[in-house]
């Protein structure tokens, strides 16, 4: 990690994505339907990044966008899926398939070890799983040694220290003080591991106001500060929105159908054809679709039929 | 016979999960599992009721959520709970020893009970990308024990091929059950005793003590050994006193409708395996 002091960490998504460069390790926060970052890959889609080694644990919207959005390399995620919901990834699978992503799949353990190491300072972590699992076959940096002290069979899986972490979060000040609500998935991992941390946020709040709610990470771990409401739709970010499933679905509905109707039907629609991320919510239904997401909270029916739209 | 209550393979199979669980014991189910995410809140409220139930990848201790999600990662699923853990306290209970249960399944399972949620080819020369077993390589080395589950054993017969799921040889071990090309769980130093149930739409299975290869343990009331037989792609051992599987009650099936009101429980099921009803 980084140690980041500066007062002012507030800036816009265009200049915050600069500091991902090609070929970086990125984490990506959130996970499956929940609080991914995809304001932020939608800029780094418009600016054109490329071969990112993309790091995570179970994942779904927001690494098969990346996949379809060009800017991906290597795939180190513990699973990819839209679970029984929408089932497979179709831009995962396809970049995979076809050997334009480097898979070098994960377990959720190893990962979180890996991600612990860094934050430790230590150079790797002695696990005593993984033994007897194709999995090392992705991973020729483990290295299978006998624990000195019991005699047994052990693997050590280096120190993993993302380039950049991107996180998207509930609240933060312009200071970098960042509020998550649980669940956390692996973001509080990322943030002490990763050695620049870029946050959207749905909210910026007065320094005063975080100080006296409690900030779930301190400024200092944190090195820019984006201020992006709706930042992780059409996944999830409670207590704001629930996920948007009609809009997964019409994803789904272009990236099944093959890299050409994704780019006319999806990419250019959302991303390359928008002028801003107020722009983006205005073609995903504004006002009213905001309205709908935070229904929720309303009723157990209401909430129930955010499952079943779409 | 068509009288009495009925009872459809999804409720059924959600039952024979839940069994698979004890009471006082601390659970977990990962991600894209609805049916142990049914059959684990079901136990929670049944027969398993100081079970430390740990819902999922949102990690709420004891949630009680309003409804069953699609996704395993919603905050439908941390409602009502106990308290919230960060999820590597999860996986640091099961790198202990301390985690009693979890739930894997994959495209293919093995007569050991390993399986392959990664791929078939290679790592460098992918022909088909499953979606990645997510916590299950660990989990299945760590757990004190755990379930399989499939709703997929019965075979596909395309033109000139079928397609087995319960196969003689994974083409990927992911997740590891009793015995790998790399050695058995005791050559390997793993913490975990690996499966000790096997739930298919056809069967239930245990593992034989000697062999550890997969021993057919109970039948569904429209299935037989034959059925069996002709959907594996291995000789499974058969237990001499294989049989029916009791029923559940009327009021457990009711409890099973009440929680999960958007049947999650069926997505997993082919359209035409829901058609199988039962009647109590």
């Amino acid at each position: 990690m980084g140690i980041f002091v500066e007062r002012n960490k507030l800036t816009t998504l265009e200049e915050a994505a600069k500091i991902v460069k090609d070929g970086d390790i990125v984490a990506v926060g959130g996970g499956l339907c929940l609080r991914e970052p995809i304001a932020m890959l939608h800029e780094l889609i418009r600016q054109g990044r490329r071969n990112l080694h993309i790091v995570g644990t179970a994942h779904g919207f927001d690494v098969d966008l990346a996949c379809g959005g060009g800017i991906v390399g290597t795939v180190e995620e513990t699973h990819v899926s839209f679970e029984q919901d929408f089932g497979l990834a179709p831009n995962y699978r396809r970049a995979c398939e076809s050997g334009a992503v480097k898979i070098k799949e994960s377990c959720c353990n190893t990962i979180i070890n890996q991600l612990r190491a860094a934050e430790f300072g230590m150079p790797f972590v002695p696990m005593k799983s993984i033994k007897g699992s194709d999995e090392i076959r992705f991973h020729p940096e483990y290295k299978e040694f006998i624990d000195p002290f019991t005699g047994k069979r052990v693997i050590l899986v280096p120190a993993l220290e993302p380039d950049v972490a991107i996180i998207h979060v509930n609240k933060a000040d312009v200071h970098g003080n960042v509020k998550i609500e649980p669940p956390y998935v692996a973001d509080v991992l990322f943030m002490r591991a990763s050695k620049k941390v870029i946050i959207t946020t749905e909210e910026i709040l007065p320094e005063e106001e975080m100080k006296r709610i409690g900030p779930t990470i301190p400024y200092y771990e944190i090195t820019a500060v984006v201020h992006v409401p709706f930042g992780a739709h059409p996944t999830s970010c409670y207590p704001n929105y629930a996920y948007d499933r009609a809009h997964i679905a019409e994803y789904m509905r272009a990236a099944s159908a093959g890299p050409e109707v994704f780019k006319n039907n999806y990419l250019d629609k959302y991303i390359f054809g928008v002028k801003s991320h107020a722009d983006y919510i205005e073609r995903i239904g504004g006002e009213a679709k905001m309205r709908l997401l935070a229904s929720w909270k309303e009723s157990r029916e209401k909430w129930m039929e955010l499952f079943t739209y779409g | 016979m068509v009288n009495g209550f009925e009872v459809g393979i999804d409720e059924l199979f959600v039952v024979n999960v839940a069994r698979t669980i004890k009471d006082r014991s601390t659970v977990f189910h990962g991600v894209s599992s609805p049916i142990p995410m049914v059959a684990t809140y079901f136990a929670k409220l049944t027969h398993a009721k100081d079970m430390v139930y740990f819902g999922g990848v949102s990690s709420a201790v004891d949630p009680n959520p309003p409804f069953l999600p699609y996704t395993t990662n919603d905050w439908v699923m941390i409602q009502g709970r106990t308290a919230m853990v960060t999820v590597d306290k999860i996986f640091d209970l099961a790198q202990r020893g301390e985690l009693d249960r979890s739930f894997f399944s994959g495209a293919q399972i093995d007569k050991y009970g390993n399986q392959n949620v990664s791929l078939i080819g290679t790592p460098e020369k992918c022909k088909i990308k499953f979606p990645g077993g997510a916590g299950g390589c660990n989990l299945s080395a760590d757990c004190v024990n755990y379930t399989i589950w499939t709703t997929r054993h019965r075979v596909q017969r395309k033109k000139d091929r079928a397609i087995y799921t319960l196969v003689e040889k994974c083409d990927f071990i992911t997740n590891i059950g009793h015995v790998t090309p790399y050695g058995s769980r005791r050559d390997l130093d793993l913490v975990g005793n690996g499966p000790d149930w096997v739930v298919t739409e056809l069967g239930v299975f245990d593992f034989d003590p000697e062999t550890k290869v997969m021993r057919l343990r109970y039948l569904y009331p429209d299935t037989t050994v034959e059925t069996i037989l002709e959907n594996t792609a291995f000789r499974p051992v058969i237990h001499p006193d294989v049989r029916i599987m009791d029923m559940p009650t009327k009021e457990e099936i009711e409890l099973i409708r009440q929680i999960d009101p958007l049947k999650v429980r069926q997505l997993e099921f082919q359209p035409e395996e829901l058609r199988r009803k039962f009647y109590i």
